[in-house]
């Protein structure tokens, strides 16, 4: 999984939200290291839709233009689970081995 | 004019490179954001949100965006399949001279039996690659659109290259009755690979659904 694609799971996994919502909180989560742009972020929804990972939660019209929520899908929230602990996995055992180097504590 | 309605009628310019099915689902959605995204008296749509954007467009216009995972993979392949054609090619320019080599010594061709398989075998093979590696093209865009005839078209065309791979399997690296050189041999066999593992994506359980319902995006 890609880390574009991992982050906007991520973004929404505790709560719907809507597509400049998503860019915030991706930059929050990555500490203002990724900051996706429109394109890319409705390239992404709209394959995570079409994968059955998310979808539109409600739509709201705020100052005259369409405000669409998206959120997981049961299977979005098993795919991003499953991800996470892959890459936790992974990271645990990245830092045992670094630990003799005292790179890291 | 004030500052934010030329703002938004530059990202509609860019937008409408879009295909019209996700404009109008999509549109006034991606403005909203692009809007709210833009600094304090930005007047023009930025250079790399544009070219995000058109590459976004590019995507979807190849359908790559809302095929499920296989047929993504699929039509990847495929793109590789027309990379790979145009490789085999300048192998087979490369390797000419070797082929001329083992056609003499091995297999005793004559001055006048080269040239003829220069003319019946090389030549057209050479002249054919832009229209294979087209065809390569042409089946992953619409593979990735979920043209159910596509698929038809794909079987087809592995059928060819199953074809194609097996007489050159027959001529053997050089020590059948006609020449062809390991490289040509191995580049065939990876496109032949690449057409089946595509073939072996695009008629997967997951992928089916996807051509038993309308096109994506026309």
């Amino acid at each position: 999984m890609q880390e574009a694609t991992f982050l906007i799971l991520t973004a929404l996994a505790d709560g719907s939200q809507h597509g400049y919502g998503i860019i915030a909180e991706v930059q929050q989560i990555s500490g203002g290291r990724v900051r996706l742009r429109a394109g890319t972020l409705y390239t992404a929804l709209d394959r995570l839709r079409a994968d059955g990972l998310t979808e539109v939660d409600r739509e709201e019209i705020v100052d005259g233009r369409l405000r669409r929520y998206y959120r997981l899908t049961p299977a979005g929230t098993r795919r991003l689970a499953a991800e996470a602990a892959r890459l936790q996995v992974n990271a645990r055992a990245a830092l045992a081995r670094l630990k003799p180097s005292g790179v890291v504590p | 004019m004030t500052g934010p309605s030329r703002l938004e009628r530059g990202y509609r310019r860019v937008l409408a490179c879009y295909p019209k099915a996700f404009r109008r689902d999509s549109e006034e959605e991606i403005l909203a954001v692009l809007l709210a995204a833009a600094r304090e008296g930005q007047r023009r749509a930025g250079l790399a949100e544009s070219v995000d954007l058109i590459k976004g467009a590019v995507r979807m216009h190849l359908g790559m965006s809302r095929a499920p995972r296989p047929v993504r993979n699929a039509a990847r392949l495929m793109c590789l399949g027309a990379v790979l054609t145009l490789a085999d090619a300048g192998t087979v320019m490369l390797t000419l001279g070797g082929v001329r080599s083992a056609a003499v010594q091995d297999i005793d061709f004559a001055g006048g039996q080269w040239h003829i398989f220069v003319l019946a075998v090389i030549v057209p093979a050479l002249a054919s690659t832009p229209v294979v590696a087209g065809v390569w093209l042409w089946l992953a865009w619409a593979i990735g659109r979920g043209y159910a005839r596509a698929r038809f078209a794909l079987k087809v065309f592995f059928s060819l290259l199953t074809a194609g791979w097996l007489i050159e399997l027959a001529m053997g690296g050089g020590r059948g009755a006609t020449p062809v050189t390991w490289p040509d041999l191995l580049a065939t066999t990876a496109l032949w690979l690449v057409g089946l593992v595509a073939l072996l994506l695009v008629f997967s359980q997951a992928a089916s659904p996807y051509y038993q319902q309308e096109p994506a995006h026309q």
